[in-house]
């Protein structure tokens, strides 16, 4: 149990540092085309279209890691107002309704991809790359969305501080 | 009266947007009472490339669309791009109706018609173009933007490696000269100020458009006889109207153009019509690499070259 | 299909019941999204739509800025550059009360002339800023409120993406639209740094006036040498990269992170440590912003095609007003789907039905064009959804509450209405520079 805790642990960072690669990839495959370009040379369009693709997948893949660094942003002026003891169940409630949100998408997203697959679809740019390729981020990264969110419904922590700017 | 919904993929600024409000205009009002179209609008309301895949889906019932936002699913589609004709003799040669079964089997949709066929491409440039010793373009210095559906023709015969740049962003590439040359239609150039940068138009125009309207099968089944006429009669009289429009409009704003200072640098002899085949071959062979990747292979390869071509 | 009013009247329920009891805005956006594309895209195939929608705005160059500014700035504020360079600006404007204050609405200017991006430069200038001054004992206003100010400056100052977009739909000429944003965009600075002023007057605490040791002039000189010079020279070399032509706008973002990158290997401040807490605290922005614009610009997206949105811009011009009303109208309808939608959609949305409106009631096209984007420029920073707001809360110091980044926004935006006021009382504003270059 613990191991697989750990190891669950290990892989919402492996996303989270894939993603912070993936940005640094955006400097570098900018910097490399303007700096060939500028040479007289004609840089291969994948730099561009890897630049298209690495901000849909950064932001999947960091998603789960952002719910667990509390990274997301809310709006406090009415679980501000809560006491302490119906905040706590007000923000699990709140939480137990983004797991539904996310386990909602990641059932479609892994439809999504189902249908991709036999459809034998194309994302169109300037090459053609499988669309699964693309699309199976969705059910993987919601899903560990909702399994983060879980972790607020019945973890110790929750979401919400209940204190208008003393949060985070 | 049954109503089908529909999206279009580019905004209401552009010619070829106008053109299809056109012809749902002209089915409301000869199917008052049977049939009507009820627009939800253009990318605002779903995304260009995802339209294709909502009509599949049954979002939408109709898409006015490029047929290569889709090209993965319908690779056949690049004998549009291809062909030396449009869609007034693709229409007679049965083309068309052999596309639309494609379509239906590959996809799920109903090819209802061609739209603004027989517009093609041009390639602009900023600086006045190299022709080197053998009469050919000259890559050199050439900072070219890039669009999918010219991308093969330009790295296959130019050698060029296209650049990629959002449509918003090519005003300002152009006006610094971060790109100096792009492909665009025949027409509308001025439409995005472009002609404001570029100052040369290379000929030959090469390929042609492929606009055209889809429909969710289902949809289209579900439709009765009288409406399915209705609008089939209307989509083909559209084709033609369109082809037969914009054919003057390429010839008017070619005038305009070089009113404003545009300079036609002609290709000649052998090498303009080297131009026009590496385009068309290239092309070609697109289709046929994607063709064979799907279980329906090359069946129809031959026919579709044939009709869709005036050889 | 529901009539436009109740399609409205659902959907922006659903959105503000959503982000009242606390949901996260990503997660408010995508639950409203769900429901909403359920009810109006025919269930389940609704969602998968969704999905393939957030996927096609998501993976657009034009976001490529944000997550590279941002980037710089985590780069600039961690390496200690930043650090640097406010103790030598402090130092060299001696006791001049507010004075970073003032330093944001300048460099903020100046930025603007390089992003056409508002989010991108409010995330930089936030990123950057925001804790400096706090760490000076400004209060949190003092320091956020130009900031969203000088963000929205992004779209009018050019160069600007959406004011490029804008000429194209709306067929005005491009370059006069860009022209006559200059002297609206100086004035709005203008006017911000009356604001500081006045603020710094009414409540001297705001900025907090310290005793610093005064600085020799030869002192001075090395201090703008080794700490300012450098600094100011990577924008430099960013616009400079711009208007020569090497990078396009949205490139230059990239040169100004490796930039940094570099300067922090010549001062000796950079480490791989402070190198990979960049990346992870530009990342953790980046993420929160991206999940809000994928929510967002479905939303935008799911108001148009359930005709929400476009009832609402028929309705509103339907009636046959003066035209200083019916500007007001269009006006209003903005600022409405500016508190909602993303910025290019109500572009698309509104310039079909604005423009020949404009046009019969004898307004000048370049001058209601720069009305356009100060309203949606305005919308962008609106509480309580503008999404200004919501990336300044990311990159705000912790204990920034939403409630400080509403407050400090409100007199900026009161700048940003005069300006428009003073557009229609005196048009020239405008008009005059477009008209001296034609
Ligand atoms: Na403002
Ligand atoms: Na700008």
């Amino acid at each position: 149990m613990r191991i697989a805790s750990k190891a669950y642990k290990a892989l919402i960072d492996l996303l989270a540092i894939i993603a912070g690669a993936m940005l640094v990839w955006l400097m570098v495959a900018i910097v490399l085309t303007v700096a060939l370009r500028n040479l007289g040379l004609q840089p291969s369009a994948w730099f561009f279209v890897s630049t298209e693709y690495a901000m849909f997948y950064l932001t999947l893949l960091g998603a789960p890691w952002l719910v667990r660094e509390k990274g997301h942003v809310y709006i406090e002026l009415f679980t501000a107002t809560l006491p302490k003891s119906f905040l706590n169940i007000h923000s699990r409630a709140v939480s137990l309704f983004c797991v539904v949100v996310c386990l909602v998408l990641a059932w479609k997203g892994y439809d999504l991809v189902m249908q991709n697959l036999s459809r034998n679809d194309y994302d169109v740019r300037a090459y053609f790359v499988p669309k699964w390729i693309l699309t199976i981020v969705f059910p993987f990264c919601f899903f560990l969305m909702a399994t983060e969110f879980l972790k607020f419904v019945v973890g110790k922590d929750i979401l919400h501080s209940g204190e208008a700017g003393i949060k985070e | 009266e049954e109503r089908i919904t529909a999206v279009h993929a580019f905004n209401t600024s552009l010619i070829y947007t106008r053109s299809f409000l056109e012809f749902v205009d002209k089915v409301n009002e000869r199917g008052e009472g049977v049939i009507e179209i009820d627009v939800r609008g253009g990318p605002e309301v779903i995304g260009l490339s995802e339209q294709p895949d909502a009509v599949r889906n049954g979002i939408v019932d109709m898409a006015y669309t490029a047929a290569s936002f889709y090209g993965g699913t319908v690779p056949e589609r690049d004998i549009m791009v291809a062909s030396n004709a449009n869609a007034i003799y693709a229409r007679e040669s049965g083309g068309i109706d052999l596309l639309n079964q494609i379509h239906q089997d590959k996809m799920g949709v109903y090819y209802l018609g061609w739209f603004d066929s027989g517009v093609s491409y041009n390639l602009y440039t900023v600086d006045e173009p190299t022709i080197g010793d053998d009469g050919r373009l000259s890559v050199d210095g050439l900072k070219l933007r890039s669009n999918p559906v010219y991308d093969a023709f330009f790295r296959d015969y130019l050698g060029a490696e296209p650049i990629s740049l959002p449509t918003t962003d090519v005003y300002a590439a152009l006006e610094r000269n971060v790109v100096n040359a792009t492909g665009w239609t025949e027409i509308g150039l001025a439409d995005l100020n472009w002609d404001r940068f570029l100052n040369y138009r290379i000929e030959p125009s090469f390929f042609s458009t492929d606009m055209g309207v889809i429909i969710n099968l289902d949809s289209w089944n579900a439709l009765s006889d009288e409406a399915k006429a209705i609008l089939q009669e209307v989509a083909i009289e559209h084709e033609r109207d369109s082809a037969l429009t914009l054919a003057e409009d390429a010839k008017t704003q070619r005038a305009e153009m070089i009113d404003n200072g545009m300079q036609i640098v002609d290709l000649q002899g052998d090498v303009r019509d080297q131009f026009s085949e590496s385009a068309r071959e290239a092309t070609w062979n697109r289709m046929r690499g994607l063709m064979e990747r799907h279980p329906m292979g090359l069946e129809h390869y031959d026919s579709l070259v044939e009709m869709f071509n005036e050889l | 299909m529901m009539e436009w009013y109740f399609a409205l009247g659902f959907l922006l329920s659903l959105i503000v019941l959503f982000m009242g009891i606390g949901t996260p805005i990503a997660l408010a956006f995508l639950a409203a999204n769900v429901i909403g594309s359920w009810y109006f895209m025919g269930g389940q195939n609704g969602i998968i739509q969704l999905l393939n929608n957030g996927f096609g705005s998501l993976s657009k160059f034009s976001l490529v800025p944000i997550p590279l500014f941002l980037l710089m700035g985590e780069l600039f504020f961690r390496s200690g550059l930043g650090m640097k360079m406010f103790n030598a600006i402090d130092q060299l404007m001696g006791k001049v009360p507010g004075r970073l204050s003032y330093v944001t609405v300048v460099g903020g200017t100046a930025f603007s002339t390089l992003s056409g991006s508002s989010m991108g430069s409010t995330a930089l200038m936030g990123s950057l800023l925001v804790p400096e001054m706090t760490k000076r004992g400004y209060k949190k206003h003092m320091s956020i409120g130009p900031i969203l100010g000088t963000g929205g400056l992004a779209i009018i100052i050019p160069p600007s993406a959406l004011a490029v977009l804008l000429g194209t739909l709306a067929k005005i000429d491009i370059a006069q639209l860009l022209i006559a944003g200059i002297i609206p965009g100086l004035i709005l600075a203008l006017f911000y740094i009356i604001t500081i002023w006045v603020r710094t007057r009414l409540d001297p605490d705001a900025a907090p006036v310290y005793e610093l040791e005064p600085v020799p002039f030869l002192a001075k000189i090395k201090l703008v040498l080794t700490d300012i010079i450098p600094m100011v020279g990577v924008m430099v070399i960013i616009v400079m990269m711009m208007l020569s032509g090497l990078a396009t706008p949205s490139e230059s973002a990239a040169f100004g992170a490796l930039g940094v990158i570099i300067l922090g290997f010549v001062y000796r401040k950079m480490s791989w440590g402070v190198f990979t807490q960049s990346v992870s605290g530009a990342l953790k922005v980046t993420l929160m912003a991206y999940l809000i614009v994928f929510g967002s610009a479905t939303f935008s997206q799911l108001l148009a095609f359930s005709g929400a949105s476009s009832g609402l811009i028929e309705w509103a011009t339907s009636y046959d007003l003066a035209p200083i009303y019916m500007l007001l109208a269009m006006f209003g309808v903005l600022l409405l789907l500016g508190t909602f939608m993303e910025q290019i959609s109500i572009m698309m949305l509104t310039v079909p039905f604005f423009f020949p409106l404009a046009e019969t009631l004898g307004f000048d096209l370049i001058w209601f064009g720069i009305i356009i984007l100060l309203a949606l420029e305005i919308s962008f920073t609106t509480p309580p959804f503008g999404l200004l707001l919501f990336v300044m809360k990311g990159v705000a110091p912790a204990g920034t509450s939403m409630r400080e980044i509403y407050t400090a926004a409100i007199p900026y935006i009161l700048c940003s209405m005069l300006l428009v006021a003073l557009m229609i009382i005196y048009p020239p504003i405008a008009t005059w520079l477009p008209g001296m270059i034609n």
